[in-house]
């Protein structure tokens, strides 16, 4: 090795990424090479350094607790109750300590059942609302960053004619748009964009000053009950037809978004 | 007696904690930290992480027991800081490599040559130990290199660990690993900002 250290086997030295042979020819090298040895040290400093100074932010106290407890709302269900009754013991006892050990178990595998059933319909509705809940940020986060970006809609319109026939080839799913809008209602234009790895149709709509995007997706197997939600000023209304699943986001009165929801639903009939 | 010992049987054998609360809750204050650093604010970085922690409970069943858990839960922050405000808005950064164009094919490092200097100025070594210069400097990085130093540096992730978590080949990972120090470096020398935005 009579060139200096390649950058690259510089930062895999300092980053411990070196093979065996590899480490060797280097350590070889940097015997010799001042330059080298100079520029790996460097490395090796700012590596740490980066490290003290990557290490800043802790979370808050509440962050833990609030997480622990949804972790505990999610906590593993208790074994089942066979495998509870392999670990009784199997003999040495009869009569009515045998009789009185059944009737607790009896009673144990029933207050198990019921506890199952209880904790299983409400961690089917945690579930349900962390659903929910991921889905408004979704939809919010990408109508926000619609807003923020101030670009014209990929494809612009004021005829529900342009919009539908764009999205031919681009989403596995085909929708109808309403024909007539209220008075200062407006398509605007559409979008492709993507929920959950998803295609989705963005359609944007402006209700007086106000813009909403209605996010259309094929309806997924385990589809969201209809639902609203605020968030940060914003309505988020969920709805579905047969075959879509539609989540509208808008700042605007909540009365006049219900009523572009009522007639998208309307034209999917 | 027996009716006791039955008893404590079976609530030995339901267990306190979840697995995947063992598995998770160590890595908090590292998922809060990346998080803050790339969100930038203390709101978003709480609703980062407990966005990640509900997806990674909801999805914790596709977990492969025994595998790399620590870069399966990152890559579930990373993906949802992908799908946050800020990480929109990183999304529509110009792609590195195209920005630079010194990459090569096989996604081998093509390093910029200022990236190591042949001399060891002692001046770089007392900059390194001013934190909060170090902190400016990284503040400055563009996400894609921010977030691969972290991984990197404070995370100390093997280099297949973070080509996992950011989904990129390992070559990428070496040359941005490579352009973030060199940024830094450089940001340090100059005692500046990086040099470049990569904002379109």
């Amino acid at each position: 090795m009579t060139d200096h250290l390649s950058p690259s086997v510089l930062d895999a030295l300092a980053d411990g990424e070196l093979s065996g042979q590899q480490h060797a020819e280097a350590n070889e090298h940097l015997s010799r090479c001042s330059a080298c040895t100079g520029n790996a040290l460097q490395l090796s400093l700012l590596k740490s350094a980066t490290a003290k100074a990557g290490r800043r932010y802790a979370p808050p106290p509440h962050l833990q607790e609030r997480l622990m407890r949804l972790a505990a709302e999610e906590r593993v269900r208790p074994e089942p109750p066979h495998s509870a009754a392999k670990s009784a013991p199997s003999g040495g006892f009869s009569g009515w300590f045998g009789m009185l050990g059944w009737a607790a178990a009896a009673v144990l595998l029933l207050a198990f059942a019921a506890t199952t059933f209880v904790q299983r319909n409400g961690r089917r509705t945690d579930i349900a609302s962390a659903q929910n809940a991921a889905l408004v940020n979704e939809v919010f986060d990408q109508h926000v960053a619609t807003l923020a970006a101030n670009l014209p809609p990929q494809v612009l319109s004021t005829d529900r004619h342009t919009v539908k026939p764009w999205f031919q080839g681009k989403i596995p799913f085909s929708f109808n748009l309403p024909e007539n809008l209220p008075k200062d209602t407006m398509l605007e234009g559409a979008n492709l964009t993507y929920l959950n790895d998803r295609p989705v149709a963005q359609l944007l709509y402006n209700i007086g000053r106000h813009r909403v995007s209605v996010f259309v997706r094929q309806k997924p197997s385990a589809p969201a009950a209809e639902f609203q939600a605020g968030h940060a000023g914003f309505h988020v209304m969920v709805f579905s037809t047969d075959d879509l699943e539609m989540a509208a986001v808008s700042d605007v009165d909540p009365a006049r978004l219900a009523e572009l929801i009522n007639l998208i639903r309307r034209a999917q009939t | 007696m027996t009716l006791l010992s039955w008893k404590r049987a079976a609530l030995e054998s339901v267990p306190q904690t979840s697995v995947f609360e063992e598995l998770a809750l160590p890595f908090l204050p590292a998922l809060y930290n990346v998080a803050f650093w790339l969100s930038r604010n203390p709101v978003d970085a709480e609703d980062l992480v407990q966005e990640t922690i509900l997806k990674a409970l909801r999805g914790f069943s596709s977990f492969e027991p025994g595998s790399n858990f620590k870069a399966w839960i990152f890559r579930i922050l990373r993906n949802t800081y992908l799908t946050s405000r800020t990480g929109l808005a990183a999304k529509r950064t110009v792609a590195l490599e195209d920005e630079l164009g010194d990459q090569d094919e096989a996604g081998a490092a093509v390093y910029p040559e200022a990236a190591i200097e042949r001399e060891t100025p002692e001046m770089n070594l007392i900059r390194l130990s001013d934190r909060a210069a170090l902190q400016s400097a990284m503040e400055a990085l563009p996400a894609p290199l921010l977030e691969v130093i972290l991984l990197c540096d404070v995370e100390e992730m093997k280099y297949r660990e973070i080509s996992a978590v950011l989904e990129i080949p390992i070559g990428t990972v070496m040359s941005r690993i490579a352009r973030a120090r060199a940024t830094l470096r450089q940001a340090l020398l100059s005692n500046a900002t990086p040099i470049r935005e990569f904002r379109a």
